[in-house]
């Protein structure tokens, strides 16, 4: 007999609550209002936008991911995504300081103590604070298992010592969650122990913030840890947990990403129908011509199902699909190719003006390309769907 | 100090999808339901009454045949502590007779210092069910607020009323109902914090039999009053569109009115 | 035999509106659809002779109701009980008021005391042998209902400009009716009267209105709007924006949350015509707007629309009109 398919957890179904609803058109307001016309200025000074983080610490989006009894909003991860999504529809940058929020956090969320949590997470929700995911190095970008910075234990602390690369935010956070190696010796997916480190200290240097081609006002630093002292009171969960901390945390984190690459693709489209609504050559207005309204058309219908998978798996993780990898994976990479690839057409629709900066389409298809890329890439994305599919090998 | 807010669900008037089931009642099914324009200026109203003094409730009083809580939510997410829906199948089709006795019977249920009601509903645009509920009620009457103050330790409420020729100023004692106007201030914007709140908030539901009211009376065959036709508006001629500079254009704007006999 | 009685409504200095004609004047011909039937014009009023002489002008009886308190407290409630009270000592069928907010306070007051039903907002409305058929505009305009009494007896309120009001050639007869009793509702008290900020031309039943909305740019640009409304003998009006950013006084708001008018004509000066404003204007006679963007939704049910600048073109159109005027 043939099997059932898929193993939905989610019950009913699916449309978003009237809660969501109201919430996600309360972010477009403000998105469309003060974040928007920022959008532009926070590409050309690759600025960290301050203003921004006060704006959603203000309105309590950044208190979207933690619970009620820490002062945060409770927000299931669609409730995030769906912030994360309208934000980055005007600004990626935007968007992004609230997906950041919530995957520096995630760690704590899922290993830390009641203790952490309460000495955390209040300055958090509040937007105070910000947190940075410091899991990537020099020489383990997706073999992330292969991190050399290390953590030893010295009485009540642990001096860690070594590098961190692509930080997004490194360099504003307050707290930095790093992932160091406590045991060399260990199998290679107990090696890591994850530590809240809070910022600045003795020993944590930011060396440098990259230049980059897009979502360039979110700083990405390399950090450099120098006997760099944490206790041993800050380190999260167990010896060991570090990689199974770091791998529940992207299962959760990617659809943020996912969200903020569908945020982007909806801006491309936007603009893009507009100018061939409003455009006129040979005497009607372009978005008549087949091959311009094929292309929106084809971008219409990438969008809304990348953003259809983005809620569905949203709805799944938080249903505790034991699949959940499967479809962080999927939403990811389903979204950040549209993205790229809608992003790139709505350069092509606007012609040569696509590719100058009084448009925005050139910043938003700068901005699309990393959500191929952080998070794990692509291929890493299709690792995990595929292992899914074909059962672990070994 | 606790108001009670009468709120209407309304189709949305910038949807566009209404129309008549073949009853003669709306089709709820091809709009969505908004909260009425003119309840939200007095829930803000309302909200700000009860910040400034630090405490009280806001209740909400809703009657609706079927989709009351979804808009309920919305009023909720600006701030009001918590709903009373009246609801019941037997109430779809009621007029504004009926809709007035449900109003008033439910308000006999709840304890309270004020009753606002906006001054009429962007659907039927009659404004008739506010005063209707106070002359059941026994309650004093305050229509039209431009503004409302009440003085609780006096027990007292004064409230602007407009008039043709300015305002008149209202005096009267709690508890009093009072029908407000958008020149009440524009409502607030639910926050993240009051979205997500609301969800926990208390919803009561009171059907017909909660209220004693005979469903025979209400609803379609209750109805004193019945639509016997519908039609979409005559259509407008078409537009002459004028593009030629303003003397021209002035004269093609004098010319029809001329033509027309308004000039 | 239908008995139909219009209620006639008095203004601050005890005159009678002009919507109170225009109700009179439907009634007759209502009575006239119904194949025949008497109307009475009723005034209740602190000092109801003025007004019920000249309501006697549009029906051939009027009854008057001397009723003091209603000098200085609100008088929907106090009208309404008093009314009542005539309506059961006297049996008419159905009472018609304005639709304006004294004619609703009362008729949804009497609704409730007298357990009749109300057929409210009507635009038009005509007798026929089973009794008067109202029509409505609903849900914004967007559809035209008609309705009826189940029962046979009635309240209809009935907007500003259904008709235009007609004298009925012959003077009516004014008699003083008299009713008993103490009044059971609650009279609340005029403690103060109070100025309108400026003083405007009332918009609700005017046959002219020159309306300005953003595009206006300021209080000063209202200057334009007035001239322009003065030059054509009409009242000035405004959209929401307008009153939101404080350059005209709430009263002479027109849509959703404003005022619904009917004028002969609307002049329509830097609006967009977004719906919250469409439904308070657009079944005006005939609507010329003037504004810069050729997509604006106004363009969709203007009579006319001329595409330019509304100074520019206001100017000139005011130069046109004196011009004229001689």
């Amino acid at each position: 007999m043939a099997q059932v398919t898929s193993a939905s957890r989610a019950q009913g179904p699916f449309r978003l609550t009237d809660e969501q609803e109201m919430l996600r058109d309360a972010v477009r307001v403000l998105a469309d209002d003060r974040v928007a016309p920022r959008a532009a200025e926070i590409d050309r000074t690759a600025e960290f936008p301050e203003d921004m983080r006060r704006l959603l610490a203000d309105h309590d989006i950044l208190a979207l991911p933690f619970p009620t009894e820490h002062g945060g909003l409770g927000g299931e991860l669609l409730t995030v995504c769906l912030a994360v999504e309208q934000l980055s529809r005007a600004c990626a940058t935007t968007g992004l300081i609230l997906a950041v929020q919530e995957l520096g956090s995630l760690p704590i969320t899922l290993a830390g103590s009641d203790e952490q949590k309460a000495r955390w997470f209040p300055k958090l929700a509040s937007g105070e604070q910000l947190i940075a995911f410091a899991l990537t190095e020099p020489e383990a970008g997706s073999d992330a298992a292969a991190a050399r910075t290390t953590a030893m234990r010295d009485g009540d602390d642990y001096v860690i010592d070594g590098s961190k690369r692509f930080i997004s935010q490194g360099s504003v956070a307050d707290l930095v969650v790093v992932f160091a190696v406590t045991d060399a010796d260990a199998p290679r997916h107990q090696r890591l122990s994850a530590f809240v480190v809070e910022v600045p200290r003795d020993g944590f240097e930011v060396t440098r913030v990259e230049h980059k081609m897009g979502i360039r006002g979110s700083p990405t630093a390399e950090l450099a840890f120098t006997k760099l002292r944490v206790p041993a009171a800050d380190r999260l969960g167990e010896e060991g947990e570090g990689w199974s901390i770091a791998m529940r945390t992207l299962d959760r984190s990617r659809p943020a990403i996912a969200a903020q690459a569908v945020g982007i693709a909806q801006g491309a489209l936007e603009v893009a129908t507009a100018y061939a609504r409003d455009r006129q050559q040979f005497g009607q207005r372009i978005g008549d011509f087949q091959q311009v309204g094929a292309m929106l058309a084809d971008m219409d219908a990438g969008t809304e199902a990348a953003r259809q998978l983005l809620y569905k798996a949203c709805v799944e993780i938080d249903a505790g699909a034991p699949d959940a990898s499967r479809w962080s994976a999927m939403c990811k990479l389903v979204a950040g190719d549209t993205a790229m690839r809608v992003t790139t057409d709505a350069v092509q629709v606007l012609g040569g003006y696509g590719y100058i900066d009084e448009f925005p389409v050139e910043r938003m298809m700068r901005d699309a390309k990393i959500t191929q890329l952080y998070e794990g890439t692509q291929q890493i994305q299709r690792l995990v769907i595929a292992r899914s599919l074909l059962g672990k090998g070994d | 100090m606790r108001i009670v807010v009468l709120t209407k669900p309304v189709p949305d008037p910038a949807s566009g999808g209404e129309r008549l089931g073949p009853d003669g009642r709306l089709d709820r099914s091809n709009s969505p339901a908004v909260v009425n324009g003119n309840d939200e200026y007095v829930l803000e109203k309302a909200l700000k009454l009860i910040e400034a003094a630090g405490e009280g409730e806001v209740i909400l009083l809703t009657m609706a045949p079927d989709n009351g809580p979804e808009t309920m939510r919305k009023a909720l997410a600006m701030g009001a502590t918590r709903g009373v829906l009246v609801t019941d199948p037997a109430i779809a089709g009621s007029d504004t007779v009926a809709t007035t006795r449900i109003i008033a019977a439910a308000l006999q249920t709840l304890s309270f210092d004020l009753v606002f009601a906006g001054v009429d509903t962007s659907d039927g645009v009659a404004g008739v069910v506010a005063p209707g509920v106070a002359a059941l009620t026994g309650m004093p009457y305050l229509s039209y607020a431009a503004s409302i103050d009440p003085d609780e330790g006096a027990r007292t409420v004064r409230v602007k009323r407009i008039t043709a020729d300015g305002y008149d100023v209202l005096e009267a004692p709690m508890p009093a109902l009072i029908s407000g106007t958008q020149a009440l201030g524009e409502p607030r914007y639910p926050s993240l914090k009051g979205i997500m709140a609301a969800r926990s908030k208390e919803i009561t539901t009171l059907t017909l039999a909660d209220l004693g009211i005979d469903p025979g009376t209400v609803g379609l065959g209750g109805a004193l009053t019945k639509v016997v036709d519908s039609r979409p508006p005559a259509a407008r001629g078409a537009t002459k569109v004028v593009r030629d500079a303003p003397d021209e254009a002035a004269r093609q704007i004098v010319e029809l009115l001329a033509e027309r006999r308004l000039i | 035999m239908a008995s139909i009685w219009v209620h006639g409504e008095t203004a601050g200095d005890g005159s009678l509106t002009k919507l109170s004609t225009e109700v009179a004047t439907l009634a007759r011909s209502v009575a006239e659809g119904m194949g025949g039937g008497d109307v009475t014009g009723v005034v209740v009023a602190a000092d109801p002779g003025a007004a019920a002489q000249e309501l006697a002008m549009y029906v051939p009886k009027v009854l008057t109701l001397t009723e003091p308190a209603t000098a200085d407290h609100a008088a929907g409630m106090i009208v309404a009980q008093r009314l009542a009270a005539l309506i059961e000592a006297q049996g008419p069928d159905i009472v018609m008021t304005g639709a304006g907010s004294e004619g609703r306070d009362l008729a949804g007051a009497l609704s409730a005391l007298t357990g009749w039903g109300v057929l409210a907002n009507a635009t038009a409305v005509k007798g026929a042998p089973d009794g008067p058929v109202a029509t409505h505009s609903v849900f914004g305009g967007k559809l035209i209902t008609e309705s009826a009494l189940t029962d046979g007896k009635g309240i209809i309120t009935v907007r500003p400009n259904s008709v235009t009001a007609e004298p009925a050639g012959a003077t009516g007869q004014v008699e003083a009716a008299t009713v008993s009793g103490e009044l059971q509702q609650p009279a609340v008290p005029i403690v103060d009267r109070l100025d309108a900020e400026t003083k405007a031309a009332q918009i609700d039943d005017a046959r002219i209105i020159v309306a300005g909305g953003r595009g206006v740019g300021g209080p000063d640009g209202f200057g334009l709007i007035r001239d322009l409304a003065d030059a054509l003998g009409g009242a000035v009006g405004a959209t929401r924006a307008a009153v939101d950013s404080g350059w005209i006084p709430y009263s002479q708001q027109i849509g959703q949350t404003g005022k619904i008018v009917k004028p002969q004509l609307y002049l329509a000066m830097g609006i967009s015509g977004a719906i919250q404003h469409k439904v308070g204007m657009q079944t005006a006679s005939t609507i010329i707007a003037v504004n810069r963007d050729p997509d604006a939704p106004i363009a969709d049910f203007a009579d006319m629309i001329v595409i330019g600048d509304l100074v520019e073109v206001g100017n000139a159109l005011l130069a046109e009109l004196r011009a004229r005027s001689g």
